[in-house]
């Protein structure tokens, strides 16, 4: 998942957190904001009337031991002052039904004793819950769309912000490691970002990338050398020996062991060249521009190799499900990768063994399997078989160096082909091409 | 015909010029860049042969120049270098054949025929082999006016790889180089040239026998003509 993906992900989901929580908390929160505000509002009321009682005296609402009443008209609020037993005490609030006219009404009641001339009284302030109530959802409705806006303008906010704090790491993960395919050979291009670890970041990669080409550039550079230092003197011997083949003074027996020089020099020259091509494609030097018939190069491989089949005996069946046109490939190295699959088949199989192509289009991308009645491949040795020089086991008795494979998978991986090999010892080896969708003609 | 050897290395240049002159080719041999141009400049030839990796000189300016001044002359680079990229722009610049280094001196001689063939335009080039006629251009082979319809394109290059080469004994190495060289493939030693032989010698002795194609024991294979 992508960094900023997850940073997405986790805003959004903290903030969602706190909303529930807050909406699960704010009725008791609201409430007790009321309760608080209320219960101030009657200890107010009850001062300014005990500082009534004060200035004017008690008689301004109690007269000859009657007791003084009085409620707003639709009852949200009430007042009583009456004599009570010396003895009794109450400084309270808190919530209580009272019967007023009829009407059994839930209030939140301030009781308060106080004594004046020796009498001792009783003073009650009530205010309605349901008054108290009222206001609780509205006060709910407006914290939780305020809340709601904010949460939304934090989301936008932090998603614009780290957009754009994390623009130049996309830039750095699209242009540098993306986009570029190693070895690049493409100037360096700083990322524009004010950040210090993606210029460390960006630096650190151009630093590396720069390391590897230079690997590569010397690898080049040692492959041209080495061709050259290599190929010159073989082709010097090469000359010397057929010149030397003409030579009237030179007698049968001498050109029998030329011959036998002839054939050694012809070894290095197939290894060094064997070699040069692998670096070749590893280093990217081959064009994919070519449009291939697969039908038609497999008639062509067949061709090639029929004589090798005759020797050996073997039947050769090809089935290709459909015509299939091969675009964005190099023809000399496919061929070569084919012929090299098909040549294993027959050197690798029996005398009167088969060996069976078929090809098939799976969804969009092209398959091709190769399937022989050979020796097989033993499993401890699969993994090792495309390895240079690595000859195993049974191919040491063939005439081969331990390069035919390593030319088909650097010609695989140099397609972006993918190559599955299935064997079983004594019963045969099946070689398997994965075509991409994008070198398949659609 | 006359031909300008251009290469550094003076053991090859030497081995070129000595198989060249052998078959009525006259050559004059160039080690340096600089002393080619001038010859270029001066002289007429009929092939001029470019070594790409010269020490004073980049080669496919050499490649320009000769274009540019002998337009008529045939060039033929011969390289060492692994570049594929050489090989494009040289044919590019207007080389008639590119020869990668280590060559055979046959192939060599076997592309400068070609090169002779498409320039003069030798239409029919057919050769009489004790009355089966091989014609190089059509790629046909007819006996009595029966055509061989049975010999396959590999069995035909190997049959006129050896008339280009008539009278000479070719190796195994030297026919499977000329018929297997664009395959790279890790196998040494199995040529399939006998299987090949074989099978040209059964198909064609159907119409008559084929005496002319010569096992030369221990060696290879020739053809023999006195055409």
């Amino acid at each position: 998942m992508k960094l900023k993906t997850k940073l997405t992900l986790f805003n959004a989901i903290s903030k969602l957190v706190i909303v529930t929580l807050f909406v699960l908390l704010l009725p008791s929160i609201i409430e007790n904001i009321n309760r608080n505000y209320t219960d101030s509002r009657l200890i107010k009321q009850k001062d300014k009337l005990l500082q009534i009682v004060k200035d004017r005296g008690i008689k301004t609402y109690i007269e000859d031991g009657q007791s003084y009443g009085s409620y707003l008209p639709l009852k949200e609020e009430y007042i009583s002052l009456d004599e009570v037993e010396p003895d009794y005490y109450a400084d309270t609030i808190q919530n209580e039904p009272r019967l007023v006219e009829r009407d059994t009404i839930g209030y939140r009641i301030l009781s308060h004793t106080f004594t004046v001339d020796n009498k001792n009284y009783l003073l009650e302030i009530g205010k309605s819950t349901e008054t108290i109530d009222d206001t609780t959802g509205p006060l709910q409705n407006i914290a939780f769309l305020i809340l709601l806006g904010m949460i939304l303008l934090t989301i936008i906010a932090d998603q614009v912000y780290s957009n754009y704090i994390l623009a130049p790491l996309s830039r750095i993960i699209r242009t540098k490691l993306v986009g570029a395919k190693f070895p690049s050979f493409t100037s360096y291009t700083q990322v524009k970002t004010s950040t210090s670890d993606f210029q460390h970041l960006d630096l650190s990669i151009h630093k590396m990338i720069g390391t590897i080409e230079n690997a590569f550039q010397k690898e080049r550079e040692f492959i041209s050398n080495a061709s050259h230092e290599l190929m010159t003197p073989i082709s010097i011997l090469q000359s010397k020996i057929e010149n030397m083949f003409e030579q009237e003074d030179i007698g049968d027996e001498m050109k029998v062991r030329m011959l036998e020089m002839q054939k050694i020099l012809n070894r290095l020259k197939s290894i060094t060249k064997t070699l040069l091509l692998i670096s070749q494609i590893e280093n990217e030097q081959f064009l994919k521009e070519d449009e291939i018939s697969l039908t038609y190069m497999l008639q062509d491989l067949y061709e090639e190799i029929s004589i090798r089949l005759q020797e050996k005996n073997i039947g050769y069946a090809l089935a290709l499900s459909q015509e299939v046109t091969l675009n964005n490939v190099n023809k000399f190295l496919l061929f070569n990768l084919l012929f090299n699959l098909v040549n294993n088949a027959i050197k690798y199989n029996k005398p009167d063994g088969t060996i069976i192509i078929t090809g098939e289009r799976v969804k969009n991308y092209y398959t091709i399997n190769i399937n022989d009645t050979g020796i097989g491949i033993a499993a401890d040795e699969l993994p090792y078989i495309f390895n240079r020089f690595k000859k195993i086991k049974q191919s040491l008795k063939q005439d081969s160096f331990g390069l035919g494979l390593p030319i088909v998978k650097s010609i695989a991986a140099f397609h972006d082909i993918e190559i599955q090999v299935r064997s079983e010892q004594s019963v045969g080896s099946t070689f398997t091409l994965i075509i991409p969708a994008k070198l398949v003609k659609q | 015909m006359n031909v300008l050897i251009i290469e550094d290395e003076k053991a090859l240049a030497y081995e070129v010029e000595l198989f060249l002159s052998k078959n009525n080719y006259i050559c004059e041999v160039c080690f340096n860049g600089t002393s080619a141009s001038e010859k270029i400049a001066v002289n007429l030839y009929d092939f001029i042969l470019i070594d790409l990796g010269l020490p004073d000189y980049e080669g496919l300016d050499l490649l320009k120049e000769a274009k540019k001044s002998r337009p008529e002359a045939a060039c033929i680079i011969l390289t060492a270098r692994a570049e594929v990229n050489d090989r494009i722009k040289g044919l590019d610049l207007g080389a008639d054949d590119y020869l990668a280094k280590p060559f055979s001196l046959l192939e060599l001689q076997s592309r400068m025929q070609a090169i002779t063939r498409r320039k003069f335009g030798l239409v029919n080039q057919t050769v009489d082999l004790d009355g089966f006629l091989v014609n190089l251009t059509d790629r046909t082979i007819t006996h009595l006016s029966n055509t061989v319809s049975t010999i396959t394109k590999k069995e035909f290059d190997l049959i006129a790889y050896l008339i280009l080469h008539k009278n000479r004994t070719l190796t195994r190495a030297q026919l499977s180089e000329h018929i297997w060289g664009s395959v790279v493939n890790d196998d040494y030693d199995s040529n399939f040239i006998d299987a090949h032989i074989k099978n040209i010698r059964k198909k064609l002795s159907v119409f008559a026998a084929t005496e002319w194609l010569e096992t030369v024991r221990g060696l290879g294979y020739r053809i023999k003509t006195n055409v």
